[in-house]
């Protein structure tokens, strides 16, 4: 684990575009450190989802570096992804026709022999931890639940605890609470606030402003692929944030 | 000029409608459906034909029974065969875990599996195993392999995206994407095209006995050489009915195994 207030994920000057033509992103640079939240602030196709899929190396950028505990991201294709850095996307990305236990226990498989887990093998260890994220999070009656049975709360926890199975070092998540009531969303964001107090760095990409002020350590505002503002959070309010969002 | 040029714009959209309707009545003419001679003469056939239908003859009844059973064996066993062969090939020509070097001449060799007629196959078998329901069980193997794998690799390809992408960060293998996520996310569509596989197996099995490889087909054909059509008719019967009974037993299974498209959350 890296030490709290450390840079834990240093992406520089990074461009990218899906196809000849305009960049989402245009020289975009974001540091997160250990222990705390930073907040992606940006209106929708403002680069936020592309920023955390080139930080998680499912994107490669055209030009810049990214770079976890100092060492460059490995963006590949088909190869194993660092799993010191976890995601969630939007949708979460959990498997429906798989229990919740099993979706959790995805987070362990790039760190178990891969032979046995092939045949649904996994160290004792490895099933008792997640049996116990679970439980931590507020779900561990679910664990036998498929989880397209599930809640949309319910849903998060199992994306959360998949992420910590991972052990993560950086911790980015798209949007994942913008489909929640006011009041699972705020459960759940501090239960990751609780993730980043025990040293994780973490990024949420969001287009919520008032989530910034509750939870956020830091903000950044994209806007058409470049960084507009990038500070720490103040108790003086967000009429920045809205002034950048919308210029 | 004008007005000629106006009639002449007027005109173009039916131009192709009109070649359309030239070549289909060229064609009729070539297959020979416009000989009046010969549409008389099917008419009356047909009559005698199906005058020899009814009613239909149960006798054979016990011996057809025991090819249908042979034809669904053959079905089953074929469609179990051609997925275990095609499940392996569908991932290996899955762009999500394999490169263009290999998915290319997988889905290749997967294409010229799939272009050979079923029959044609069964004759292959037979030349090679000798007559009986082993030619047409490797046959219906071997065209299930070309469907499956085809069909199995484009429902891999059309997982949701961001399962992969959830799945691929924690770091896994290939292999493991494959198992806990590929799989997993493409249960309800495998089972979908297995039942619908073996449905229309059962329907394929039914004329390999034409061939000499096996099943209710070597009765049918030979009814139909010996102008037997009172007990044709019981053996389509026999076979409409297994079908329905598959379809229902299909849609049971359906309904019982597969996990609903949508499944929006329930309310908090």
């Amino acid at each position: 684990m890296i030490e709290p207030g450390r840079p834990a994920l240093e992406a520089s000057d990074l461009w990218f575009a899906y196809s000849a033509g305009r960049p989402i992103l245009r020289g975009v640079s974001v540091t997160a450190h250990a222990g705390e939240i930073t907040m992606l602030l940006g209106v929708s196709g403002s680069g936020k989802t592309s920023l955390l899929k080139l930080c998680k190396g499912l994107l490669a950028p055209q030009r810049g570096t990214i770079r976890v505990r100092g060492a460059a991201v490995v963006t590949a294709r088909r190869s194993r992804l660092d799993p010191a850095v976890a995601y969630i996307p939007q949708q979460l990305g959990l498997v429906r026709n798989l229990g919740a236990l099993d979706n959790v226990l995805m987070g362990a498989l790039g760190r178990v022999p891969e032979l046995p887990s092939l045949a649904h093998r996994l160290p004792l260890g490895i099933r008792q931890r997640a049996e116990d994220l679970l439980t931590e999070l507020g779900i561990g009656h679910k664990a036998g639940d498929k989880t397209y049975a599930l809640s949309g709360g319910e849903r998060q926890r199992v994306a959360v605890a998949r992420a910590l199975m991972q052990e993560p070092d950086v911790l980015l998540a798209d949007e994942f609470v913008s489909q929640l009531d006011v009041l699972t969303s705020r459960e759940i964001l501090t239960v990751v606030r609780g993730i980043a107090d025990a040293g994780v760095a973490v990024v949420i990409a969001t287009h919520e402003i008032d989530l910034v002020e509750r939870y956020a350590d830091s903000v950044v505002v994209l806007r058409d692929g470049e960084k507009v503002l990038d500070r720490r959070v103040r108790p003086d309010g967000t009429t920045d944030l809205a002034v950048a969002l919308r210029r | 000029m004008t007005s000629a040029r106006g009639a002449f714009r007027r005109w173009l959209p039916r131009v192709p409608v009109l070649a359309l309707t030239i070549v289909f009545f060229v064609t009729l003419g070539n297959v020979g459906l416009l000989d009046a001679d010969r549409l008389r003469r099917a008419v009356k056939n047909l009559a005698v034909f199906v005058g020899g239908l009814f009613p239909p003859d149960p006798s054979t009844l016990p011996t057809l029974s025991v090819a249908m059973l042979e034809t669904i064996q053959i079905a089953f066993a074929g469609t179990a065969i051609g997925f275990l062969l095609a499940l392996p090939l569908a991932l290996l020509a899955c762009p999500l875990l394999f490169g263009p070097a290999i998915t290319g001449p997988v889905k290749l060799a997967l294409a010229f599996v799939r272009t050979v007629p079923a029959l044609f196959w069964a004759i292959v078998f037979v030349v090679a195993v000798g007559l009986g329901p082993a030619a047409g069980t490797l046959a219906v193997a071997l065209y299930s392999l070309g469907y499956l794998g085809k069909l199995l690799y484009e429902t891999f390809d059309g997982v949701d995206a961001e399962v992969i992408e959830a799945v691929r960060s924690v770091g896994c293998s290939r292999a493991q994407l494959a198992r806990y996520a590929l799989l997993p996310e493409a249960a309800n569509s495998i089972l979908a095209l297995l039942l619908f596989m073996f449905e229309y197996n059962v329907r394929a099995s039914s004329i390999m006995g034409f061939v000499g490889a096996g099943g209710i087909g070597y009765y049918l054909l030979g009814y139909i050489q010996l102008l037997r059509y009172d007990l044709l008719l019981s053996g389509l019967l026999l076979t409409l009915v297994v079908v329905i009974v598959i379809d229902r037993l299909s849609a049971l299974l359906r309904r019982t195994f597969l996990v609903p498209v949508s499944s929006p959350a329930p309310a908090e």
